[in-house]
């Protein structure tokens, strides 16, 4: 459960290996009941793991999702071993976390449109003129399944095996998915 | 496969009864903050859960891949209590937690991990690991297998019918093993009796102690160990001879046949009885009858 | 002229068997609609590699804070439909000192401070009959060690003013059980009093003086106990 690969990020992070030195002494006193140092880690981590949480559900649960997460993760800190780094295994709580709100927050949203059109009936430019945010806003219109699979793929770094494991799908309608996203996505880098 | 999602607003509904189809391998999460929790198994392959509930009471069952949860949330007022009476599949493990929760699980062979503050734990079946814990509620574990982890402060410790290394810890209650095959055993109270009426194997390690109550120790006929006896202000006496290879004040070991086994029995302030299996008298140092915590909600 | 669009992503991507990919490529060369759409999706890609992490607009640190029992300044009572009833302990910090102080003052052999900040601590290493171990407790024990006690009583008083906020019949039986300790505790230390070299008495008042902190932190992990 804490195996360490499929939950980094392929992305950037220079600081990666500091910050997980800090992690670590942070989560052991954590587990000891230190809530100053679960604050430095909620700060540490919570813009991640509420980013997470918007594009994987959305944006109107993310607050109270985030706070289930980071309270969970204070109950389970007896069972972190230290031997991943904080952060994946914080981020791999978070996504069960995630996967199990999915389907008591279902009924409540209105994306249950499975097709790329739903995408289509958008203005391509928000108030925000910040082109990062219409490409996130387009992120968190697409369908919900391939939504899911771009999230754990493209920004987070899962593979499909993984991927189809945690959604309870076959890699194949995870890879499908994929491109699904991709293919409905590409449209909001150019307007 | 069907997950279903059974998120029921409770209006006038007082009562949940949801079924859903599981996957083999799935885990059931139940927590309850008071009332019980029942877990039986039987033979389909969905998980039926009801529960009595008063009608401000939310049942959120989550059907994930590898986990089905259930929870009670409240929508008015303070929690109030629920008792579920769930459905499982035998080869299901199980994660149950609980306040003011009695918890029984009968029948199932997965693992079983069940915690409460309050409440009486009482399984009987699992494989693997089993942990059950409370602060106050005695433990009863029968017909499990594995790795078997017991612990609580307030109460007693029953275990019978088990295969497997077994930790059991209480404060203020009696600890009593009958009819357990196992390698490893660690049995530790503070204030009340240790008894084990089990094999002893060779190479196995057994460990019996207390500091207020007398220890019982089952030593079937043929056994090899060597063993330690402790006391400070107790006495000491085995239903067999035993040849004592060294003393020192209040500590002495012998041994017996090869001497393959590690027992160790310890009580500070008991007494220390060896006898033959089947023959124990209870181990028991007080009363457990005395009710001083009778302000349970 | 069949399209490898539905396929671009699983080229990109290398999932490809290495004869499709080589006819994908050489399909690519001559399709520029595909070719674009391959780009496209690159950019997709590259874009999301890139995105940045919001932190939330309001800082949600006061609700977690609330919602373990731990001290957050200024909070302000939030979410009354989430607040529960909790068994709630403020101590914690002060256990962890009093387990690191009494391992430190056992020798380096006691030492098994688990990295991953795992509860079992194992104080009870040598009931075995090892001398060695057995010297290394006479020497912890028998001096009195005002650093524990001290701590003990820090904890004590923590449980003491938290007492509001808790669930009397269990802070009952924690309390009951501490004094069932505490009275095993000084019976073995005026036991030990007199015969000091004894190992069993020795080793038997460290394993109490462990049940005394075990129980300790079982309180406190009532405060991290289950949703």
């Amino acid at each position: 459960m804490n195996t360490s690969a499929p939950g980094e990020p392929i992305l950037r992070n220079h600081q990666a290996q500091a910050r997980a030195d800090a992690d670590a002494v942070d989560a052991e006193l954590a587990a000891t009941g230190d809530g100053r140092a679960f604050e430095r880690l909620y700060r540490s981590h919570a813009a991640r793991i509420h980013s997470l949480v918007r594009r994987m559900i959305d944006a109107d649960v993310a607050d109270d999702v985030t706070q289930d997460i980071f309270v969970r993760a204070w109950e389970k800190l007896a069972t972190f071993r230290g031997d991943a780094a904080f952060g994946t295994w914080l981020h791999r709580l978070a996504i069960n976390v995630v996967l199990a709100k999915r389907q008591t927050v279902a009924t409540e949203r209105k994306r249950r449109d499975d097709s790329a059109d739903a995408l289509d009936g958008l203005p391509s430019r928000r108030t925000t003129p910040e082109l990062g945010l219409d490409f996130e806003d387009a992120i968190e219109r697409l369908p919900e399944g391939a939504r899911q699979v771009f999230v754990l793929h493209d920004i987070e770094g899962y593979r499909h095996e993984e991927i189809a494991r945690l959604l309870g799908v076959v890699p194949g309608t995870s890879k499908s998915q994929l491109h699904h996203a991709r293919m409905a996505l590409r449209k909001h880098l150019e307007r | 496969m069907l997950l279903t999602l059974a998120a029921l607003a409770a209006l006038a509904l007082p009562q949940t009864d949801t079924t859903i189809a599981v996957r083999p391998g799935s885990r059931l999460d139940v927590n309850n903050f008071g009332g019980s929790i029942t877990v039986k198994a039987w033979n389909q392959s969905t998980v039926r859960v009801q529960a009595d509930h008063s009608s401000h009471d939310e049942i959120e069952i989550a059907a994930g891949p590898t986990v089905v949860s259930v929870r009670s949330s409240s929508r008015r007022g303070g929690p109030h209590t629920v008792d579920y009476t769930i459905s499982v599949p035998a080869w299901m493990s199980l994660t149950l937690s609980g306040i003011y929760t009695d918890i029984t699980v009968e029948g199932v062979t997965g693992e079983v991990t069940a915690e409460s503050v309050q409440g009486e734990i009482i399984c009987r079946g699992g494989s693997g690991n089993v942990s059950l814990k409370s602060v106050e509620g005695a433990l009863t574990l029968e017909k499990a297998r594995g790795r078997i982890e017991l612990n609580t402060v307030n109460d007693n410790i029953t275990v019978t019918d088990v295969v497997g290394d077994v930790t059991a810890e209480s404060v203020d209650g009696d600890i009593e093993l009958t009819n357990v095959e196992s390698s490893n055993i660690d049995l530790t109270t503070v204030d009340g009796g240790v008894t084990y009426d089990g094999t002893i194997k060779d190479g196995g390690h057994y460990s019996l102690s207390t500091h207020d109550g007398d220890v019982e120790l089952g030593v079937p006929p043929g056994t090899n160990a060597t063993v330690s006896v402790s006391t400070f202000d107790g006495d000491f006496e085995a239903d067999f001879p035993v040849s004592v290879t060294n003393t020192t004040k209040r500590r002495f070991t012998f041994t017996l046949g090869s001497g393959s086994a590690r027992v160790e029995v310890e009580s500070f302030d008991g007494d220390i009885h060896l006898r033959r299996p089947g023959q124990l008298g209870p181990g028991k140092h007080r009363d457990k009858n005395h009710n001083d915590n009778e302000d349970n909600q | 002229m069949t399209h490898w669009t539905d396929r671009l992503s699983d080229y990109l991507d290398g999932a490809l068997s290495s004869a499709d990919r080589l006819d994908c490529a050489r399909h690519l060369e001559s399709c520029a609609e595909c070719a674009a759409t391959l780009d496209e999706l690159r950019r997709v890609v590259a874009r999301a590699q890139v995105l940045e992490n919001r932190a939330p607009r309001a800082d949600l640190w006061a609700g977690i804070a609330s919602r373990i029992g731990v001290s957050s300044p200024g909070i302000t009572s939030l979410g009354a439909e989430r607040a529960r009833r909790r068994v709630a302990f403020t101590l914690p910090q002060l256990a962890a000192a009093s387990i690191v102080l009494v391992l430190l003052s056992a020798g380096g052999a006691w030492l098994a401070l688990s990295r991953g900040g795992n509860h079992e601590i194992p104080l009870t290493v040598s009931r075995r009959t090892d001398d060695t171990a057995a010297a290394a407790t006479v020497s912890w024990v028998s001096r009195a060690d005002p650093k524990y006690d001290a701590r003990v009583a820090e904890l004590q008083k923590a449980l003491d003013e938290g007492r509001g906020r808790l669930d009397t019949a269990t802070v009952r039986v924690i309390e009951k059980n501490l004094q069932i300790i505490d009275a095993a505790i000084g019976q073995a230390r005026r036991a030990l009093a007199a015969d000091p070299a004894n190992q069993y008495l020795n080793v038997h008042l460290a394993d109490t003086m462990r049940r005394k902190l075990d129980l300790l932190r079982t309180a406190s992990a009532l405060v991290n106990a289950r949703t």
